[in-house]
């Protein structure tokens, strides 16, 4: 008895140790990918930082410079005095802002009431919704921009700017499916503790739901800040432009301002990467949603 | 407190996964007594949660109507009904302290600060809970968890208390404690409590009376020794007791029961009882603690006895369970600690016929 126990616990080993290897080769290999990953993600933003602080001045054509030979903070100042930087950047918030904050009210508000609540016809109602994610959006571009502009006559304002991202459906839909995940039972004891639907929401739902929101909230303050396209349809003036389409401007005929253009695209990443690493806590946990039995 | 009753109630709830309707509750009605521990018993999807949640608010029901203190309270929100529930899941709220999720209520209600702090101190020191207020319900082992639940309803000193399913998330040992903890709650705060389990030891022990349902139907309402001694049908019969019930199949005839190869005596007192049947198919229940060993067969008649070949014994220390086989079914016998019997014995076994129960075979009514 004893000597087969011996042999098992032999052939154990073995099979440990091949295993272990195995495991070892797996993880050098998966290593080496994300490492290959991590330049590639960090690279373009190494390169924009060092060259933002080259003033290399107006060029058609440009060669990268991996270490800089010069330091000079010229092409900020240019960026902020000779431009209407500051109020594109005052706009990019405000915009982004606003838009954030209106996702995670009317999202939360309709997330919680297709998780949670029974009324006739819910079902149809969210499938629907769901559906209109298939059109593309360039398919409705122009029908919405011909009523911003030309019905509702709102060129060149806010209103226009943040009106067809107020909310979205992807935005309910991932408030759906994050509050489908909290326990009904809490919205039953609340009832029974003499809250009104709303409180529920407000004190219940709300604070338990801030992993979901900070996953929206930061997915919808990125996708707004980077948009480019609708604001520059519906701006004509600088003092209304974006910074994204102010950006834009450093692209002349013949000629890009790239010391310009990279300061400015610095200064336009620091508010997300700054959004990002302050509610980093709530992302992580937002985004392995369901991952693991609670 | 207060008084509860079901007038014939009913609840239907579309079927989401088939289509159509469902129904939970059919017809109930029954009255539940000022300070009186009610149980609502049986397996899942019986209707016994449904009905916990009506009496609540948090489901109306589709017929009938349901009184809380003589008012009818069909379309009162749960928070106007003076109730308060306990959870299965405890339903903390995980983001508050302890402290907040026991005033919570008390809070909304608009009561003043110094009764809340008054209320709330009551409640925690009554459930050991004063050193942990400032804790997060996660910072708690599933116990005191429990105990804060329980104090969340004891601090809105509410009319009735409704449990669901309170003790099924804890382990034996402690859902043992807890049990014993909520009959001295009972007794100390008088109230009416109306409590749901699909456990029927929890049911036994705590309740002054029993509501077993199944299928949404009422199968009895009765005392727990009442519903043991004279089960309604053979639904109750065979789930109230562990183990289970044994049923027989048997032919009446005269004042004996065929069953098999057997042939059993009624007791002489009950034999005009059954008359009716004579010669009809029935069914016998004899419960397993009603199955003696024949050397352990002390202070009953032993002259229903029967050899047979026993296929499987399990050992609980104080007693064993022995199954063997009349025709297709497996029976139980629970037999002395002391007993030698073991697998693969042809031992004797008696059969205490002053306890059996009889049923009818297409009804399964008790006859």
């Amino acid at each position: 008895m004893a000597e087969i126990r011996t042999a098992d616990t032999q052939m154990s080993t073995a099979a440990l140790q091949k295993r272990e290897s195995k495991r070892t080769v797996w993880r050098v290999i998966s290593y080496v990918i994300l490492s290959f990953w991590v330049l590639v993600t960090i690279i373009p933003m190494y390169w924009m930082v060092v060259t933002s602080f080259r003033d290399i001045g107006f060029s058609a054509t440009f060669t990268p410079e991996w270490f800089p030979s010069s330091f000079s903070i010229a092409t900020y100042i240019r960026f902020f005095t000779k431009t209407d930087a500051v109020q594109w950047l005052i706009n990019s918030l405000f915009v982004s802002g606003v838009i954030t904050l209106s996702n995670v009210l009317f999202a939360s508000l309709a997330g919680y009431a297709f998780a949670k609540l029974r009324f006739p016809g819910r079902n149809m109602i969210f499938w629907v919704l769901l559906a209109t994610m298939m059109i593309p959006a360039q398919a409705t571009l122009i029908p919405i921009y011909i009523m911003v502009v030309n019905v509702f006559n709102l060129a060149d304002t806010y209103i226009a700017v943040m009106l067809p991202f107020l909310v979205t459906v992807g935005n309910i839909f991932l408030m759906k499916q994050y509050m489908s995940t909290l326990p009904s039972t809490l919205i039953d004891a609340a009832r029974i503790d003499g809250c009104s639907e709303f409180k529920i929401f407000r004190k219940v739902i709300m604070p338990i739901s801030k992993p979901g929101v900070a996953v929206l909230a930061i997915f919808t303050f990125v996708s707004t800040w980077n948009e480019f396209f609708w604001p520059f349809l519906v701006t004509n003036s600088s003092g209304m432009r974006t910074i994204q389409v102010g950006l834009a401007t450093f692209k002349f005929a013949e000629t890009v301002d790239y010391g310009g253009l990279m300061a400015g695209s610095v200064i336009a990443a620091l508010p997300m990467i700054v959004l990002f690493f302050s509610l980093q806590r709530y992302f992580l946990q937002g985004i392995t949603i369901g991952a693991v039995k609670g | 407190m207060a008084s509860i009753r079901f007038d014939n109630v009913t609840k239907r709830f579309v079927d989401e996964k088939n289509g159509g309707m469902f129904t939970a509750v059919h017809g109930a009605s029954f009255e539940i007594k000022d300070q009186e521990f009610v149980v609502f018993v049986g397996p899942s999807g019986c209707g016994k949660t449904t009905s916990l949640r009506m009496i609540a608010g948090l489901e109306r029901q589709t017929d009938g109507d349901i009184l809380i203190d003589g008012r009818v309270v069909n379309t009162v929100h749960p928070k106007d009904r003076d109730i308060a529930m306990v959870f299965q899941d405890y339903a903390l709220y995980p983001h508050m302290s302890i402290s907040d999720n026991l005033s919570f209520g008390l809070k909304n209600m608009g009561r003043p600060a110094s009764e809340i702090k008054e209320k709330v101190d009551y409640a925690a020191n009554v459930l050991g809970l004063s050193h942990l207020l400032d804790r997060k319900p996660k910072e708690m082992s599933g116990g005191q968890r429990q105990r804060v639940a329980v104090g969340r309803a004891i601090v809105r000193n509410p009319k009735v208390f409704l449990f669901d399913e309170p003790l099924s998330n804890l382990d034996a040992k402690l859902r043992v404690q807890m049990r014993i903890e909520l009959a001295q709650l009972h007794k100390r705060l008088g109230a009416t409590i109306v409590y749901v389990t699909h456990d029927q030891v929890e049911a036994m022990t705590l309740g002054q009376r029993i509501v077993v349902m199944n299928q949404g139907h009422i199968q009895q309402i009765a005392s727990p020794r009442e519903l043991y001694r004279n089960p309604a049908n053979m639904f109750v019969a065979g789930f109230i007791g562990s183990p289970p019930m044994n049923f027989f199949d048997a032919v009446l005839e005269g004042n004996k029961l065929r069953v098999g190869d057997m042939l059993l005596e009624i007791p002489a007192d009950r034999v005009a009882d059954y008359q009716g049947y004579n010669g009809k198919d029935i069914i016998l229940g004899l419960r397993p603690e009603d199955i003696h060993d024949i050397d352990f067969a002390y202070n009953i008649p032993t002259h229903n006895q029967a050899r047979v070949q026993v296929e499987v014994v399990e050992h609980l220390g104080a007693e064993n369970l022995v199954y063997f086989r009349v025709g297709e079914r497996m029976i139980t016998a629970k037999v002395a600690g002391e007993s030698s019997i073991t697998t693969g014995d042809t031992p004797t076994f008696v059969f205490n016929m002053d306890k059996m129960h009889l049923f009818d075979k297409t009804t399964e009514q008790r006859i």
